[in-house]
């Protein structure tokens, strides 16, 4: 049975961005008698070229076969574990950009700091609690008054 | 010439630009010495600090920190055996044993004094090399510079480490990322009827978000993988100057190899410090009359390890200045910043600008000298700074990612592109796809796009490309670069199997 490896996952993203984006290339104004080459001939020449990258990174893989895993395959769950920290500060980071309008750069950026902290660090000390509050409580308005005043940039 | 270097002297040696400079030096000196944080990603905190700036202040911060970074790494390869930076790689084979025969000071002190001159002859290479490269390639028409930027992307895309093929899509990719939004007709593309989308992606959230998640994400993974002991180090150290001063005076043709060899490499797209690094110590070893006393802790190896990646800032600006084509990932972001100022880098620059091409380089002697204050003064306390531990640095350098990002424009949608190209950089980076080639197609793709249509413009022909001499070698090049590439996987690839063979 086929493996799905990371170059052959690549090579089919990368076929299936070069594809829908190719069909929307369709909605760029055609060339005309001023724009002899239109605007849609840059892309288009790079999407061919992603597609053929990606179709002879895909035929490299299938040639070579799957390649034994260095690490051992995990279930869904035992590979959520594993990653819990990447992914949890990439959720937190989603979190962030949502509230930082919502809520403003004060109250988001503190919970931000002050929770992904606690996501890396731990919270099983009283040490590590007060590093986390100390770093977050400093910075977030030192942040602040450097863009505020020295710079002139309005935080949200 | 004289002219607009003393009012460059005259504006960087203001307090407050020099204030800047000596920040932007500490800056780089902690970014670099701290294990897994690097020069560009120093470069990418400080840069969002650089917008509300003048040209010849920011770009002195920039520079600053160039300096400082490409020093950096030694402190905690020389205290803590670990390189902070990929470009002080070789420092340690030196560095870390003379220091473990308790002469630490005597260690840092060689390679500080030895990166001082190592920016110092890679600052006279830029002085002679800039302009002199600039003027000839005044005479580069749109076929060349198209040609040219093509060379360089099929270079860097081919030095990726046996992942050729990635390389070149990871390029592809980057030039395709700049066709987003109004082109230069005024034609809507790829806006998939998302107004947010219409003026396209600000090059500073995508660059950022591509190298900084990936990079961070892989430290911690790295950390969460490596459950190895965190080492102890000892800041009580002394230097003995007068020794240093003694060592130095016997490594003059040392020093001087190794400074050259780090401004050429550094002066090739995609190389860097990390290649200058190896390249030095590897000759400094082959002319060494004791070359069995290498990785033992000798003068020797310490400052060709040291000039060489310290000279690379030298080097890397003369492409980037005479060319408007960055050679690396900290020049790639150099660039942002010229351009974020108005400036177009290019051969025009020396015209254009001659005052900021003068700071530039009064900025990197004058970061040199700041930064052998810094690193002998303060010597201890950074090397306590480079054991903060990375679940302190993550978190802060993303929330500066963010607000770097919003600053650029105030506007949340350049957040949301920084988490985005996170989120894809993270991705395309755990399947393996070098990320450089992505930067530099991001950074070169509306500049390729304009000198490709304007060719076409005066010359319906493609076959023009090949016609005019330059053009035709430099593309002629591409595919040398592209054919050699293949060879050293091919090399590399029965390398492996031969080793599998034997072990089995």
């Amino acid at each position: 049975m086929l493996m799905l490896t990371k170059d052959r996952a690549l090579a089919l993203a990368m076929m299936l961005m070069a594809g829908i984006m190719l069909v929307e290339s369709g909605n760029i104004p055609p060339p005309n008698s001023w724009q002899p080459y239109g605007s849609a001939l840059f892309p288009r020449i790079l999407l061919v070229v992603v597609g053929a990258l990606s179709l002879l990174i895909l035929i490299r893989s299938l040639l070579a076969g799957a390649r034994r895993a260095d690490t051992p395959r995990r279930t869904f769950p035992q590979w959520l574990a594993h990653n819990r920290t990447v992914l949890g500060l990439f959720l937190l980071f989603g979190l962030y950009t949502v509230l930082l309008p919502l809520v403003g750069y004060i109250a988001a950026t503190l919970g931000f700091l002050i929770v992904a902290f606690a996501l890396l660090m731990g919270i099983d000390t009283r040490r590590k609690w007060i590093i986390n509050l100390a770093v977050s409580g400093i910075l977030v308005p030192l942040v602040y008054v450097i863009f505020r005043f020295g710079l002139n940039v309005w935080l949200p | 010439m004289a002219d607009f270097f003393l009012q460059a002297l005259g504006q960087v040696g203001s307090p407050m630009v020099l204030a800047l400079i000596t920040i932007g030096v500490l800056f780089g000196i902690i970014g670099g010495c701290i294990p897994g944080f690097t020069v560009t990603m120093a470069i990418l905190v400080v840069f969002p600090f650089t917008f509300a700036m003048d040209p010849v202040s920011g770009v002195s911060l920039m520079v600053g920190v160039f300096v400082g970074g490409y020093s950096g790494g030694l402190v905690s390869g020389v205290m803590l055996g670990i390189p902070g930076t990929p470009s002080s790689i070789t420092t340690v084979y030196d560095g870390y044993p003379m220091a473990q025969k308790g002469e630490p000071g005597r260690a840092l002190g060689i390679g500080v004094a030895a990166s001082f001159l190592g920016t110092l002859i890679s600052v006279a290479v830029l002085v002679f090399f800039g302009p002199l490269i600039a003027s000839y390639s005044m005479k580069f028409r749109p076929w060349e510079i198209t040609s040219l930027i093509v060379f360089a992307l099929t270079l860097v895309a081919g030095l990726s480490n046996g992942a050729m093929l990635k390389g070149l899509l990871a390029a592809a990719l980057g030039l395709l990322i700049t066709t987003v939004g109004y082109d230069r007709n005024s034609n809507l593309r790829f806006d998939f009827d998302l107004p947010a989308l219409g003026s396209g992606f600000e090059i500073l959230p995508v660059m950022i978000g591509i190298f900084a998640f990936s990079q961070l994400m892989g430290n911690l993974e790295k950390l969460r993988d490596d459950k190895s002991d965190i080492k102890e180090v000892n800041t009580n150290v002394e230097i003995p100057y007068r020794k240093i001063l003694l060592d130095m005076s016997r490594q003059k043709i040392n020093t001087l190899r190794s400074s050259l060899i780090g401004s050429l490499v550094g002066a090739l797209p995609g190389t860097g410090g990390t290649v200058a690094n190896f390249i030095s110590y590897d000759q400094a070893k082959k002319f060494s009359r004791h070359p069995e006393k290498f990785g033992t802790g000798t003068p020797d190896g310490i400052v060709a390890s040291e000039a060489s990646n310290s000279a690379v800032a030298g080097g890397a600006f003369v492409p980037t200045l005479a060319l408007g084509i960055p050679g690396d990932l900290p020049m790639a972001i150099m660039m942002g910043v010229l351009i974020l100022h108005g400036i177009t880098p290019g051969p025009l620059m020396f015209e254009q600008n001659p005052v900021l091409v003068g700071a530039i380089y009064v900025s990197l002697l004058i970061g040199a000298v700041i930064m052998v204050l810094c690193q002998l003064l303060l010597v201890r306390w950074f090397a306590k700074i480079s054991l903060i531990p990375q679940q302190v640095l993550v978190p802060v350098v993303l929330m500066l990612c963010a607000v770097g990002a919003f600053a650029l424009n105030n506007n949340l949608f350049d957040v949301w592109v920084l988490f985005i190209f996170g989120i894809l950089g993270y991705l395309l980076w755990k399947a393996e796809v070098p990320l450089t080639p992505l930067i530099l197609g991001v950074v070169l793709g509306d500049n390729m796009e304009r000198q490709l249509f304007r060719a076409l413009e005066l010359d319906s022909s493609w076959l023009t490309f090949l016609t005019r001499p330059l053009s035709a070698l430099f593309l002629a090049l591409a595919v040398a670069s592209l054919i050699f590439s293949l060879y050293q996987n091919r090399k590399i690839r029965l390398q492996a199997l031969a080793t599998k063979g034997g072990d089995a």
